[in-house]
């Protein structure tokens, strides 16, 4: 019990730390939440854009004006705002109507639009929108010579006429943020459980207590067993904490089948953390190394497996590189319960695989780590 | 001779507690000074004090007849001081560091390289020049720690404890240092709670305890405030109450104790004891081990000043 | 004095590996491990060709106007091409849809109708082209019909069907529909993350002050009472050592811009003189937050240096490391915390000279950052300056 006590005392100091990494994925998971609506039909995807409208009597530019409102999502901002916001892609495409442009265009002239584009998908998206519109305006407008007209035509002829089915049927969206909240949570985990293990370990291993211990009329073996629990039973809880935080932030899909997924591959990823954290405490002993290769670890793995950028994203190259770390299968699971429709087992195969994967890593690590203590007591 | 340093009713609180008290000292010019106590007593507090590291609340401190401040510096080139704690730098050799702080002293680059070889020599570390503080024993660690604090050959020196958790060799050789020192013209403040040190070494003694001078004077001085004369110790098996009695009836018998088989007899005074308590003990047919006599220690005095054994952790 | 000073600080921080690591080797691995990660991130923004698929029946090959417009959507001649199509029938459709093989299958019958798996950008794009076709198609027949009806009116019977519609397809193609494009060109934003990234550097440099005034306070550290004893003044040694605190820093600063710009292949643009300012003033930012670790906190070494780690991975984490919009979210909502935060006046600082061609933002960090320094200094100014202490 002494043994236990002392753990947990010893943990209790690096507190800072673990309320740190708790913190960094606290304020990630709540702003992650409050991004877009949830979408099961086809709305299609809106660009966000900004209009600034200076024709403000003009019919047909209310009329543009209207239609990008309708297939975009419209964000207001002030003037000084934009340049921010299009640099941070808050919005994709910014529309700048000129004073009198209904009247030019009446005139069978052609007035300028300004506009200010991030050159990503969602800008080409919205610049497909607007020059689409202008096409048809002005097309109509060689011919057609009433204002009023001229407004029905456009309005008649952009009418959505085409009719799209979408076969996935789960809550994109939901389903998207539990996945981003959990691969995120591989660099709290992984963080939070290294950090202190290795420098709680290192305080018992420390030459003299270690002496000391040696010593004592404690079986050796008994204790690092009971060292082995303490530590299993510290990943246990920081586990439980971020499943709750997981709860609290995401709500009633943890509470689901899929929910029960993400517990379960979190758990796997928490316990291979744990033997990597064994190995290195094995192989490191100075505390500042320790927070060293802690950071290394955690960040590069977060990095290089698609923690901080979805895994699609990532060059294949360094997806390759990626496979030699277990918070790779941990986070393609996550990505894949974003996609799986119905959890059955054969949808669930792959996710049962990486889970496998992520056990044999541990099993790695483990061994290695024996093989070091025998050597170790060998040579010392 | 003149004093050195005079330390005029320090009182120095901390946290309501009274670290030291109402204090008055004077150290004199090529004296070594010890100052004795168990742990807690205000030694390093007092040295702490004088070097004007500490606040105090009441008293005056002059070294070398000038008032001590953080920016006496002037006064401050002239001392020397060894804490207790190893103060060190990781990152520098032996060499670099007794250069760096020499280097604080004394600008001229020739004078103290001769200088640090001095201090290297002093200590007897000179073939470790090139090792990191880590690759050091502990007392070639406490060797490089005193050659740090008087490469600068000061002419007053604190010594804080140097010995503590030092092996024989390398307490024979600081305590050798010190005396070099001394003869070189410097004056010491030496600190401690071995008795031993203190009596081989120092001219004279304070002994300190919960802020206090108890007792100062030279090592003689203070064994007749022992009260005692002679202290004879017997091994013995078991003994009688009425023997011890008889024991008791010599008229220059200060006190019997019997403790676990050892039978202590202290005597105020008087020539022939041994021989005496020989006889009275063969008269009665005890039967003992061991017997020797001594004259009164240091600890004996602090056990009559204070009823305690100044002993570590007192 | 001076001298020896620098000398010996700069001796004693070389030695220490820790603190070399966090200053000059963490920030070039970081480097790499953006490199790597963020490399294709820009990339995978532009339009990828879209994989489609097309049910081939009567009803599609009958319908010229689709026909030739995907076609022609398809062409790998085509500059503008955007699809990859697939012509197969409704067997395989599906099952190429279920394994995500194509965005979505068009199924022709009367109107045309559109199957998509999800509904994302792709395939909005996908119903975006569906629906110019439709609505050129519409364009045609009206106009059509109205030249007609109009040569009616105008009592003009014999009427050359063929050159009305070609006429009207003429205008359509004709009609080049031009926007005057005012974007700003650097529009990269993974320069975020270098930016970040040499926000950090300058922080983590606080760790060399912070270790080099911890060794020079009497009551932190042991060589500090042998230091507070000797006959130097404490102003002149502090100055010099944090001189040499200070040098590593920026030669840490100097290693991470050599390593980005000509192994990693950032650009930072044009301004450098300018960012290497920005990132001067970072690094003393940095030094001085140090300072005020050392000399506020009564811990131990290492928990000091774990709470400047923490400042400024946190600081770092709010100005956009690990996930670049965090600093927009939080310069949005919460702007108070970024005008607070070190690692965010330097990564916005360094943005807004990437970004904007006016100086008033970058300006307004610059001086932020030396408020922020003296801030510290401030703070720190009676742990520097106390000579004795109540207890050491």
């Amino acid at each position: 019990m002494t043994v236990f006590k002392t753990f947990w005392k010893v943990v209790k100091k690096y507190k800072g730390t673990v309320l740190l990494y708790t913190i960094i994925l606290l304020v990630f998971g709540i702003i992650n939440m409050q991004t877009k609506e949830s979408n099961i039909n086809f709305v299609g995807t809106k660009p966000d854009i900004l209009i600034i409208n200076e024709d403000k009597e003009g019919k047909l530019s209310k009329n543009l004006e209207n239609y990008l409102r309708k297939n975009c999502n419209c964000i207001e901002l002030k003037q000084e705002e934009i340049d921010d916001a299009l640099f941070y892609r808050k919005i994709n495409y910014m529309i700048h109507i000129k004073k009198n442009y209904s009247k030019e265009i009446m005139e069978n002239k052609n007035p300028e639009i300004d506009v200010k584009s991030t050159r990503d998908y969602n800008a080409s998206l919205a610049e497909l929108m607007l020059k689409r519109y202008v096409k048809v305006q002005n097309v109509y407008k060689t011919k057609i010579k009433n204002e009023e007209d001229l407004i029905q035509q456009i309005n008649k002829n952009l009418k959505e006429n085409t009719t799209v089915q979408i076969s996935s049927k789960i809550d994109n969206k939901q389903v998207e943020n539990a996945s981003y909240y959990f691969s995120f949570a591989s660099y709290s985990i992984m963080a939070v459980v290294i950090f202190v293990i290795c420098l709680v370990l290192s305080s018992f291993k420390e030459k003299n207590v270690n002496k000391r211990t040696l010593t004592s009329s404690m079986n050796y073996k008994k204790y690092n067993r009971y060292l082995l629990i303490a530590s299993l039973l510290y990943a246990l809880v920081v586990w439980i904490i971020y499943m709750i935080l997981g709860i609290i932030i995401l709500k009633d899909i943890m509470l689901t089948p899929r929910g029960g997924i993400y517990a379960l591959n979190s758990f796997c990823f928490t316990f291979t953390s744990l033997t990597l954290a064994l190995l290195i405490s094995n192989l490191v002993k100075d505390k500042n190394a320790v927070n060293g290769i802690v950071n290394i670890i955690a960040l590069g793995s977060s990095f290089l497996c698609g923690a901080f950028v979805p895994q699609e994203f990532l060059p294949d190259n360094v997806l390759k590189i990626a496979h030699m770390l277990p918070t790779y299968f941990y986070i393609s699971s996550n990505e894949l319960l974003k996609k799986i429709e119905v959890i059955n087992l054969k949808e669930l195969q792959s996710i049962f695989q990486n889970c496998l994967i992520m056990f044999l890593f541990a099993i790695f690590f483990i061994i290695v780590n024996n093989r070091i203590s025998k050597y170790k007591r060998k040579v010392g | 001779m003149k004093n050195i340093v005079e330390v005029k009713e320090l009182t120095k609180e901390y946290k309501g507690i009274k670290a030291v008290d109402n204090l008055s000292l004077e150290v004199k010019e090529g004296e070594i000074l010890g100052l004795l106590g168990p742990n807690g007593s205000g030694k390093t507090t007092t040295i702490n004090c004088i070097l004007s590291l500490l606040n105090y609340q009441k008293g005056s401190i002059k070294i070398f007849d000038k008032e001590m401040n953080p920016d006496s510096y002037d006064v401050k080139r002239e001392i020397g001081v060894i804490f207790q704690e190893v103060a060190v730098f990781e990152e520098l050799t032996v060499y670099d560091n007794i250069d760096y702080f020499c280097g604080l002293y004394i600008k001229e680059k020739e004078t103290r390289k001769k200088y640090i070889e001095e201090a290297l020599k002093l200590v007897e570390i000179e073939k470790y020049k090139k090792f990191y503080p880590k690759e050091l024993s502990g007392g070639l660690l406490r060797r490089l720690n005193i050659a740090c604090g008087i490469a600068h050959k000061p002419k007053l020196i604190f010594l804080d404890e140097p010995t503590v958790a030092v092996d024989p060799q390398s307490r024979n050789n600081i305590l050798e240092g010190i005396e070099k020192l001394r003869k070189e013209g410097a004056t010491i403040i030496y600190t401690t709670h071995y008795m031993e040190e203190v009596e081989i070494l120092c001219d004279r003694i304070i002994i300190l305890d919960k802020g206090k001078i108890l007792a100062q004077g030279t090592s003689d001085d203070l064994k007749v405030l022992a009260n005692i004369d002679e202290k004879i110790t017997v091994e013995t098996e078991e003994i009688e109450e009425k023997i011890i009695d008889k024991i008791k009836s010599n008229k220059n018998i200060d006190e019997v104790i019997l403790n676990k088989g050892t039978l202590i007899v202290t005597y105020k005074k008087g020539q022939n004891n041994l021989g005496e308590l020989i006889d009275c003990l063969k008269e009665n047919k005890v039967k003992y081990t061991k017997i020797y006599s001594e004259k009164p220690t240091l600890n004996d005095v602090f056990l009559n000043l204070t009823g305690k054994e100044l002993r570590d952790n007192v | 004095m001076f001298k020896h000073e620098l000398k010996y600080s700069l001796k004693v921080l070389l030695k220490n590996k820790i603190l070399l690591f966090w200053t000059l080797a963490f920030p070039l691995i970081i480097g790499i491990f953006f490199n790597m990660a963020f490399s294709d991130v820009e990339k995978n923004e532009k339009l990828d060709i879209i994989d489609i698929a097309i049910i081939e029946n009567k009803s599609w090959s009958e319908d010229i106007i689709f026909k030739n417009a995907f076609e022609s959507l398809s062409d790998d001649k085509n500059k503008e091409r955007m699809f990859n199509i697939t012509y197969t029938d409704k067997k395989n459709v599906e099952k190429l849809l279920e394994e995500e093989k194509i965005t979505g299958y068009i199924e022709k019958d009367k109107n045309v109708n559109l199957v998509v798996k999800h509904s994302d950008i792709n395939e909005t794009i996908l119903k975006y082209v569906i629906e110019e076709i439709n609505s050129n198609k519409e364009i045609i027949e009206t106009l059509s019909k109205k030249e007609i009806e109009e040569n009616y009116k105008n009592g003009v019977y014999t009427i050359d069907y063929q050159k009305i519609y070609q006429e009207v397809i003429n205008l359509i193609n004709k009609e080049e529909v031009e926007l005057n494009d005012i974007s700003k060109n650097n529009l990269s934003y993974t320069m975020i993350e270098y930016y970040t990234l040499i926000a950090m550097t300058a922080l983590y440099g606080g760790i060399l002050s912070m270790f080099m005034i911890n060794k020079h306070l009497a009551n932190m550290d042991s060589v500090g009472k042998r230091i507070a004893i000797s006959p130097i003044k404490k102003g002149k040694m502090l100055l010099a050592t944090l001189l040499a605190s200070y040098l590593i820093q920026l030669f840490g600063l100097l290693l991470l811009f050599l390593f980005t710009i000509f192994i990693l292949k950032v650009e930072y643009g044009t301004n450098i003189i300018l960012i290497i300012l920005l990132a001067i003033i970072g690094s003393f930012a940095g030094l001085c937050l140090g300072i005020a670790v050392a000399t506020l906190s009564k811990s131990g070494e290492n928990t000091k240096t774990g709470i400047l780690l923490a400042i400024t991975m946190f600081g770092c984490f709010l100005s956009g490391m690990m996930g670049i919009t965090m600093k927009y979210i939080i310069d949005s909502n919460i702007p108070l915390l970024n005008k607070i935060n070190p690692a965010s006046m330097i990564t916005d600082g360094l943005y807004s000279l990437y970004y904007f061609d006016t100086y008033n933002r970058f300006i307004f960090d610059i001086v932020s950052l030396i408020i922020f320094s003296l801030v510290m200094i401030l703070l720190s100014i009676r742990g520097l300056r106390r000579t004795k202490y109540d207890s050491i």
